[in-house]
C-alpha cells in the first residue's frame, strides 16, 4: 500500500486531489490565464528569497547598511538572492498589473466574482505597501530619501495625515523607530496579510471556477443565465492539468528572466542614509514615478489633490468598481465607455510613468564635458548660468530640472533682446510667469548669460 | 467526508441568540484585553510630544550677518535609546538685527532636502523646482509654503536650535511642524 494509499483510506484525499487537477475550466481559457499565477509564483519567490535574506540582514539603524554591504559583496550567492529578491519586486507589481488588467478587459470581475476582484485590489495594495517599506530596509540615500518624501505625502490626509505620519515614522523624522516599524511591517504583518488574502482569493477561484471569456454566447451574460452558460461553456474546455503546464512554463520562463536581470544589473546600493545631504536629489521607485510626475500639475495649495485626493479616491474606484460596472456586458467591445475609460487612465499612467523614467539627471553631474567644448566667453556664460541655479529648473541637453522648458536649443527660439528683458524681470515680459527675477545680476553678467544662451542652437 | 449535517432545530432561536451573544462578548473581552495594550504600544511612542529638545548650531561668532551656513546640530544629551536624536542640518541665516532664521532642510512642497545657493541668494529644491528667497518665501515651484524653521535662542554666545514650526505667506507662525 503506497502512502498515497494509506492517506487516501483516511481523508479521501484523492478524490479531493483528482477535483482538484481535473476539474475543466471554461472554453477558450487560455495563456491571457497565466498572469494570475504568475504573480503568485512571482510572490513565493518573494517570500523565499526574503526568508533567506533575513538571516543575514540586521534592522538597525548601525547596522542595517552594513548587512547589505556585507549580504551583496561577502555572501556566496548574496549579490544574486538580494538580485532576485529586488528584480521580482518589480515583476510582481507588472503582472499583478497585468492581471488585473486582463480580469477588467475580459469582465472576469463581474458577477459572481465582484468578491475576488476587491480581494484582489486590496492584493494590489499590500504589493504596493510591500514595496514602500521595503525599500527603507538597505537604509542608503534612496531608501531613506523615499521614505522621507512618502511619509512628507502621508502628511497631506486631511484632518488625519499629521497622526498617519507619525504612526508610520514612529515619531517626528525617519529614524531608528521607522526602520523597525518597515521591517515588521515588511517581514511580519504585510506577509500575514498577503498569505490570508491569497488564500481568499485562490479559495474563490477554485470555489467558483475560472471566469470564462467573454467569446461567442459569454461576451454577455444575463445573471439569469450565468449559471447554465458557465457549465455549458466547461463541458468545451481543458482540464486544469493541461493548464498547469502553461503555468509551469510561465513561471519557469520568469525565474529565468529575473535570473538574468539580477545577475546582469544585481540590486543597487547607494551611499549611507544622510539625513543631513544638500545635494541628494531623492527619486521613488519606478512603480511609484506615476505618482511622483502627478506632483508636477498641482503645484502650491492643489498639492493635496496629487498627494491625497487622486490616489485614494483612485483606490477606492478601482476596489468598488463591481459595483459600477454591473451591465451584463462582458467582452470589452460591447462596454465601450468602461473599456475607453480603462485605456485613457493605463494610458495616463504609463505616460507618467515614462516621463519619471525619462526625467532628466540633475543638474551639476558630468558638466566637465558639456563646458569643455565650449569658448572661454561661452565657458564664462555657463559658469553663470550654473551659479544662477538655472539648471535647477532648466534643461540643457538632457541635464537639469525639469520645472521650466527645455534651453537645449532656446538660441534658435529667442532672439537676445528677449532673452535679456525676460531673464531681468520675467514677469515684465510674461505675466503670471513662475520664473524668479535676477535684477540683482550685473548688466555684464546678464550679456554673457545671454551670449551663452544664444549659442544653445 | 461532506455529510456533516448541520441541525439548526434542535437549537431553538432563543438560545442560539444566547449563544452567539455570549460568544461576541468574549471575542469582543479578547479583543479588547488584547488590542489596548498593543495598540498603545504601536501608537502612543509614536504621537507622544517629545519634550523640548534644545540642539547646539555653534557659536555666534560663526555665523556673519547677511550669510547663510548650512550646519550639523549637536544635541546637547543623547536622551533614553528609542529617542536617539537623529542627525539633522539646518541652515543658519544671520539677519542685521541680530536675530537669527534657523531654517529647517526639507522642502515644503513633499519633504526632498534642499540646498543654497549663496551667488544668489537662493534655495532650490531639487526635486519639482522649488525655490525660496533667503528668508525662506517661496519664489517659484510648487511648495505651498515658506520654508518651515526652528525655534532658537542664544546663550553665552552659543547659538541653539529648538522644536521645528511652519509660517504663513507672511512668515508669521502658524503652528507646530506637523511631524
Amino acid at each position: 500500500m503506497s502512502l498515497g494509499d494509506w492517506l487516501n483510506e483516511r481523508l479521501g484525499s484523492r478524490r479531493l486531489i483528482e477535483a482538484f487537477l481535473y476539474r475543466r475550466l471554461p472554453k477558450a481559457v487560455g495563456w491571457p490565464h497565466t498572469l494570475g499565477s504568475a504573480t503568485l509564483f512571482l510572490l513565493l519567490v518573494q517570500i523565499a528569497t526574503g526568508i533567506f535574506l533575513s538571516f543575514y540582514y540586521v534592522p538597525s539603524v548601525e547596522h542595517a547598511y552594513g548587512s547589505v554591504e556585507y549580504i551583496t559583496n561577502e555572501i556566496p550567492f548574496g549579490a544574486f538572492v538580494r538580485g532576485l529578491h529586488r528584480w521580482c519586486a518589480s515583476l510582481v507589481v507588472i503582472f499583478a498589473v497585468l492581471h488585473l488588467l486582463r480580469v477588467f478587459f475580459t469582465g472576469a470581475f463581474k458577477y459572481p466574482r465582484e468578491a475576488s476582484w476587491v480581494i484582489g485590489v486590496l492584493l494590489l495594495g499590500t504589493i504596493f505597501a510591500f514595496g514602500f517599506t521595503g525599500y527603507l530596509l538597505p537604509w542608503d540615500q534612496k531608501a531613506y530619501w523615499a521614505t522621507v518624501v512618502g511619509t512628507h505625502i502621508a502628511e497631506f490626509a486631511p484632518g488625519v495625515g499629521e497622526m498617519v505620519a507619525r504612526l508610520l515614522k514612529g515619531g517626528p523624522d525617519v529614524g531608528i523607530r521607522t526602520l523597525g516599524r518597515f521591517y515588521a511591517f515588511h517581514v511580519l504583518f504585510l506577509p500575514a496579510i498577503l498569505v490570508s488574502l491569497v488564500a481568499l482569493h485562490l479559495f474563490m477561484v477554485i470555489r467558483q471556477g475560472i471566469a470564462p471569456p467573454p467569446v461567442g454566447k459569454l461576451a454577455v451574460v444575463r445573471r439569469e443565465d450565468y449559471r447554465e452558460l458557465y457549465e455549458e461553456s466547461k463541458v468545451q474546455g481543458h482540464t486544469f492539468l493541461e493548464h498547469l503546464l502553461r503555468d509551469g512554463m510561465i513561471s519557469l520562463a520568469l525565474l529565468i528572466f529575473a535570473s538574468w536581470l539580477s545577475l546582469r544589473y544585481g540590486a543597487p546600493l547607494e551611499e549611507i542614509a544622510d539625513s543631513s545631504t544638500t545635494t541628494y536629489v531623492p527619486r521613488p521607485e519606478w512603480y511609484f514615478y506615476f505618482l511622483f510626475e502627478l506632483l508636477w500639475f498641482f503645484p502650491g495649495e492643489w498639492t493635496v489633490i496629487a498627494t491625497f485626493w487622486i490616489p485614494t479616491l483612485g483606490f477606492l474606484f478601482l476596489l468598488l468598481l463591481p459595483f459600477f460596472d454591473r451591465g451584463p456586458e462582458r467582452s470589452p467591445f460591447r462596454r465601450p465607455v468602461a473599456s475607453g475609460a480603462g485605456a485613457v487612465l493605463l494610458s495616463g499612467i504609463v505616460y507618467l510613468t515614462y516621463l519619471g523614467a525619462m526625467a532628466p539627471e540633475p543638474p551639476g553631474r558630468s558638466s566637465d564635458q558639456t563646458v569643455a567644448k565650449l569658448s572661454p566667453d561661452l565657458q564664462k556664460g555657463r559658469e553663470i548660468y550654473e551659479a544662477q541655479g538655472c539648471a535647477a529648473c532648466h534643461i540643457i541637453d538632457g541635464q537639469g530640472g525639469a520645472a521650466g522648458p527645455d534651453l537645449s536649443k532656446i538660441g534658435s527660439l529667442r532672439d537676445p533682446e528677449w532673452l535679456k528683458r525676460f531673464i531681468k524681470e520675467p514677469q515684465a515680459v510674461k505675466p503670471g510667469s513662475p520664473m524668479p527675477d535676477s535684477k540683482g545680476l550685473a548688466e555684464e553678467s546678464l550679456d554673457v548669460l545671454v551670449r551663452y544662451l544664444q549659442s544653445l542652437k | 467526508m461532506s455529510n456533516v449535517e448541520n441541525d439548526l432545530a434542535s437549537l431553538p432561536p432563543n438560545r442560539r441568540r444566547f449563544i452567539t451573544t455570549v460568544l461576541g462578548v468574549i471575542s469582543g473581552a479578547i479583543a479588547a484585553t488584547l488590542g489596548v495594550p498593543l495598540a498603545g504600544f504601536f501608537g502612543l511612542p509614536a504621537i507622544r510630544k517629545r519634550e523640548f529638545v534644545w540642539a547646539e548650531a555653534g557659536s555666534v561668532d560663526r555665523f556673519k550677518v547677511g550669510e547663510i551656513v548650512f550646519v550639523l546640530l549637536k544635541p546637547l544629551k543623547r536622551p533614553v535609546w528609542p529617542e536617539e536624536a537623529p542627525k539633522l542640518g539646518v541652515f543658519v541665516s544671520r539677519k542685521a538685527d541680530g536675530s537669527f532664521d534657523v531654517f529647517h532642510n526639507h522642502c515644503t512642497h513633499v519633504g526632498c532636502p534642499i540646498n543654497w545657493n549663496s551667488a544668489i541668494q537662493r534655495f532650490f529644491s531639487p526635486c519639482h523646482g522649488g525655490v525660496f528667497d533667503k528668508e525662506g518665501r517661496v519664489l517659484a515651484g510648487p511648495p505651498p509654503r515658506p520654508l518651515d524653521r526652528h525655534e532658537w535662542k542664544v546663550e553665552d554666545g552659543v547659538l541653539y536650535a529648538g522644536s521645528i514650526y511652519m509660517v504663513s505667506e507672511r512668515l508669521e507662525r502658524v503652528g507646530p511642524y506637523h511631524s
